[in-house]
Parts: structure tokens; sequence; C-alpha cells
């Protein structure tokens, strides 16, 4: 099943910033995985996912970020999601997953 | 002695094999597990090399863990002929000293192939003893990573059906709600897709009559709904409301191994957040109503406002006569108007109208003869001028359907002498003094009706003492009870006939009287409208 989900990265400095944008499905959660691994690199410890522009993701997506947050946790590099939909921070908080991973309002704030 | 100092050496090794245990119990992976498992067995085999390999199952082929490269003489068959069960060899051959085949928990196998010894001796006793220990400490550092990865799977799963409960809670509240009807599909669909994990989605809303289509929401946007229809794995759900039907299509569950059924909560997802949809534009619809109702009712009080304004709240003493007039307006507001006006001079405009239709349409044209009326009979014209002016003025003025029938006679109250334009209205009776009753039929169309020029027929007749003349509308004649039977002409002719000796006033209430005694129970459907007089000297 196609989708219409983009993803772009870049760094700045020892961060590594990641866009998304659309549905975050399976085939969205293996983008972002394959993202992920292809960018980073030593020297990176901490990751900035910006999901303002995805209004939905399902628990198959989640699944992936959870092992994106697993794979940082064991290289003690920390993941922050910003711009967050309502919707989709109140999934997270039932979710768990800012018990390993932290949220920020904006990328600048999350850069800081 | 041998064997107390092979126990003795193992004892020293037991907090080493502690060491390696909580090691491999820290690791988060299968390859983790290995690769520390691999540097336990270099740490207690001084050997050319180690090399270990995993396969999933019995029949599958050995993948290399430890490293991607073959040195020249790895030999992979010696791996090819075992059992299902723990199988440990102790080789001759040139290069390696054994080669260990382990059965793990979850049906896969580990393979391990250790080099010679450095000082080419073959494996002792301890070596031996050491090897079985580590792989004991490996298959339980192993069980215990499975465990660990099924008690978070089932987390995850609990933290799952937790977060399908809350979201459709949510979704409902959400979906309720009338301020978001503009998106209450494209909500709807977002949500029912993110709860069951569904790849995609349509609502799709037709017709019922010409199953045409009036609406389709694809999730994601753009998407072919035909994809979704189409596709082999899907679910549906659909209501009719309205003379449309609402089908709700998901298609494409999805796994991280890929597309599976939907399951029956799913189904059960699926029918809650279609049946709030349903629930709200239920709701929609009946608010809608309920404004509609409600405009209506404002309208109907405005109309009815205006037309009490406009009839008289107290009639003119005529001097030699007696003069009463009354209009009841029915529930629906209707357009019956009456009148006498003082024109000066002893002379008095007695009026009667009758607007077709209903409502504030219908007041407002009344409003406008009324204003009419008095603007034009302050010029003294001759009444069938008059007439074809009002004609023109709301022909004019009035949609098509409306028209006004229309009885003015103007009374010289000195003389006796009537000045009469019937327009369409029903015939007036004038009550002579011998009994009989003489019928002033209509002399031309109703107001409003045409403009094609036709001249008004205007009639002169005298009123003599002790005549009377009854003007009505058809709100009396036409009254009907619950059986549908009308009050009828002959009724109100009768009653005229037997009741005209009556003091106008008293007159007015008895046939009042009767047609609500002729109505009863059932609802007045037009407006009674009549006005009395009786010439007394």
């Amino acid at each position: 099943m196609s989708t219409d989900f983009n993803i772009i990265s870049e760094i700045h400095n020892n961060t590594l910033v990641m866009r998304t944008e659309g549905y975050i499905n399976n085939v969205a959660g293996e983008k972002i995985s394959e993202e992920f691994t292809k960018n980073f690199v030593s020297g990176i410890n901490k990751v900035v996912m910006d999901l303002g522009k995805s209004k939905v993701v399902n628990s198959i997506g989640i699944s992936y970020l959870i092992d994106i947050i697993e794979k940082l946790n064991e290289h003690n590099s920390k993941l922050i999601f910003t711009n967050l939909d309502p919707t989709i921070e109140k999934t997270f908080n039932i979710m768990g997953i800012f018990q390993f991973a932290q949220k920020a309002d904006s990328v600048e704030a999350a850069l800081k | 002695m041998e064997q107390n100092l092979l126990v003795e050496k193992l004892s020293l090794q037991a907090e080493s094999f502690q060491e390696g245990f909580e090691t491999l119990i820290k690791c988060s992976s299968l390859d983790e597990i290995i690769k520390n498992f691999w540097h336990l067995l270099r740490g207690n085999f001084i050997v050319t090399n180690i090399h270990i390999l995993h396969k999933l199952s019995f029949g599958a082929e050995w993948k290399f863990v430890t490293s991607k490269t073959v040195d020249e003489n790895f030999d992979q068959s010696l791996l090819l002929d075992h059992q299902e069960q723990l199988s440990v060899k102790y080789l001759t051959s040139e290069n390696y000293n054994s080669v260990v085949v382990l059965p793990l928990s979850d049906s896969s196998y580990l393979g391990i192939m250790i080099g010679k010894k450095l000082d080419g001796s073959d494996l002792t006793d301890f070596d031996k003893i050491t090897l079985q220990i580590l792989l004991q400490v490996f298959s339980s550092a192993y069980d215990s990573f499975l465990n660990q990865k099924k008690e978070k799977q089932l987390i995850f799963e609990l933290n799952e059906k937790i977060l399908q409960l809350n979201n459709l809670i949510d979704a409902d509240i959400e979906l309720s709600r009338y301020d978001k009807v503009n998106v209450l599909f494209d909500l709807a669909i977002e949500r029912v897709v993110s709860l069951t994990n569904a790849s995609s989605a349509l609502i799709k809303i037709a017709n019922l009559e010409d199953e045409s289509v009036e609406k389709q929401i694809t999730f994601p946007n753009k998407l072919d709904p035909e994809i979704v229809i189409k596709s082999p794995h899907k679910i549906e759900f659909t209501f009719d409301f309205n003379n449309k039907q609402y089908l709700f299509v998901l298609s494409e569950k999805e796994t991280r191994k890929g597309v599976t059924s939907f399951s029956d909560l799913d189904k059960l997802l699926l029918q809650a957040i279609s049946r709030q949809v349903q629930a709200s534009i239920e709701n929609e619809f009946l608010l809608g109503q309920s404004l509609e109702k409600e405009r209506i009712e404002k309208e109907l009080n405005l109309a009815a406002d205006i037309q009490q304004r406009i009839i008289p709240k107290e009639l003119p003493k005529i001097d030699g006569y007696e003069v009463a007039g009354i209009n009841i307006p029915s529930k629906e507001v209707g357009g019956d108007y009456y009148d006498c006006i003082d024109l000066g001079d002893g002379k008095y405009a007695l009026v009667i109208a009758d607007v077709a239709g209903k409502g504030i349409s219908a007041a407002l044209l009344v409003n406008t003869l009324n204003a009419s009326l008095y603007s034009y009979l302050e010029f003294n014209l001759p009444l069938t001028d008059l007439a074809d002016k009002l004609n023109k003025l709301i022909f004019n003025s009035s949609p098509s359907d409306k028209y006004i029938t229309f009885f003015i006679a103007v009374l010289n109250s000195k003389t006796g002498d009537l000045d009469i334009v019937n327009a369409g209205h029903n015939p007036i009776f004038l009550v002579r003094n011998n009994g009989d009753l003489e019928e002033i039929e209509a002399g031309g169309i109703g107001l409003g009706m045409l403009d094609f020029g036709i001249p008004y027929d205007g009639k002169k007749l005298t009123i003599e003492i002790g005549e009377k003349l009854f003007l009505y509308t058809d709100g009396i004649p036409e009254a009907m009870n619950i059986n549908e039977e009308e009050f009828s002409d002959e009724r109100m002719i009768q009653f005229l006939k037997n009741n005209s000796n009556k003091s106008p006033k008293d007159f007015i209430s008895t046939i009042v009287d009767d047609v609500k005694k002729h109505v009863g129970a059932a609802q007045q459907s037009d407006d009674i409208t009549s006005l009395f007089i009786k010439r007394i000297k």
C-alpha cells in the first residue's frame, strides 16, 4: 500500500534532526528506521524528531519509534519529539514513550 | 586427586561464570549476547579462532554472527550433521578442537566452532566442563533475554489496548461536538485508522434512490477509492439516514510482518466510530429541524403581530348604525383583514379582504393592501378605479401565487347608499327587511391575480333602516371539524336568516360560537373574520 509519507534529515552540530510528514504506519516506520540508521553516525548524541506534519500514528509506527529509542539508550543518546499533535502526544503518554524520550514545543527549543 | 583439583579449579571459576552471566543478561539483542559470549569463550580458551553461527530453525541456513569473513580453514560441513538436541563433538581435525550445536528455547540453534589450542594440545577435561558450563550460561542468559522480550511485548500490547480504549472514548467525545461537524468525516477516518492499524480507509456517501455518489473521503488523502473498495483484506460498516447510505471501509491491517486479517475487535471499533458518526449526523439534522421550527415560529409570531396591528381595535361609531367585527387568527397566521374607515362627511368604507396563502408573506401583503387603501381613499376615486389601482399594485408587488380577495362598500350613512366593488371575494349578503338575502357577487377577479386591464364592475345598493350587511371571509363557511366536514355556505346562510335580528355584537358572538361548536376538537385551519353592520335609523 503506497503512502504519501516523507522524511527529511539534517545534522546540526551533534544533533540529528528528522522531520516527518504523513501517516506513521508500518511503511513509514520502516522509512524512519532506515533514515535513522543511515544518519546516526558517530558523534551524534541527540536526535530530534519533528512530527509536526504527522497527525496520525498507529501502533506499528510506534513500535519502530520505540526501537529507535532503545538503540539510542544503548548509546546514551536521547530522543526529543517536537511539534506533537495533541492526540499523538496523548498516545505517546499512554504508551509510556516519555519515560525514555523527551518532548519539546519546537525544534529550536529541542536544539538548545 | 585429579577430580579434587578439577573441582577446586571450577570453584575458582564460579565467580567469573557468574560475572559472565550477568554481562550476557544485560544485552539487548541476540547479536550482542553472542558477541559477548564470544569474548567469554575467548577469555576461557586460548585457541586459534572461535566462530559462532546462528540459524533460526533446524532446517534453516547457518549465518555467521561473530565475523563477516570466513577464514580459509572454515568447514561448514562440520555443522551440518546434527540432531535437534545439544551436540558437542570433540574433534581430532587439524583446525578445530570442538564443534557445538546448541538448541535454544525459541527453536533456533547456536553453532560454535572452537579452533585448536595455541599449544596444539587437545581440550582438557577442565576445558570440556568449562565449555559445558558456559553453554549453560549462554542458554540461561538467552532464556532471560527472551522472557524480557516477551514481557516488553506484553506491556506493549496492554498499553495498546489501553490506548485503543482511550482513543475510542476521545473519538466519541470529539465526534459528538457540534463544532466538529465540518470535519466529522476526516476526524472519524483518522481515528478509526489509528485504532485498527489499517493502512487505508474510505467513507462513501451515496444517494439511496439513484446510487449516485455524493462524497468520498479517503485516508490517506488523494488515495483512489477503488483501491480500498477492491482490497481483498477489508472490513465494512454501513448505515442509512435521510435517504443516503454511509459506507465505511477499512483495508490492509498492518503488522510489522505484513498484512493480516482484521480482528473481531477491529470490527467492533469500526462499528463504534461509525455509530458515533451516525449519531452526530442525526443530531445535526434534528438541530436543523429544531432551528427551522424555531425560525418558522418566530416568523409566524411576527406575521401575527403585523396582522394584529392593522386589524382595528375599535370600530368607529356610525350615527344611525350598529357595527361589530371580529378577527380570530388561525394557529398558522392567515391574511384576513377587515376595517371600517371614516372617510369624513358621513361616509365610511367597509372593507373585508383575504390573502391567498399564510405566513409572513401573506401578512406583509395585507399590510401593503391596508397602507395603499388608506392612501387611495384620500383621493376619493371611484371604487372601480380604486380596485383597478389596487390590483396593479398588488400584482406588481407580490409573488405570482399570491392574490387578495377584496370587498369594499362605501356607505353614505345619511342616505344608506352603498357603493360596492367585490374583487373576487365571497358573495356578501344584504339582509332585507322582508327576510330576503341579496347576494352581492364578485364584480372582478381578486387583486393581484392578473393585470390584463379588465375593468371591475361596481354596484350600487341602498341599505334601508332595519337592514343588515354581513361581510365574512371563507374561514366561516369552510371551517372544518375532525371528520373534515365544512360548516358550509348553507349552514351559514341559514344561521344568518335565523339570527340577523340580533345586534351586530351578539350576531358576531353567536356565529363564532356556532362555528367553534362545529369545529370541535379540530384545529382552526383559517382566520375567522366578519363585519356586521345594521342600520337602525
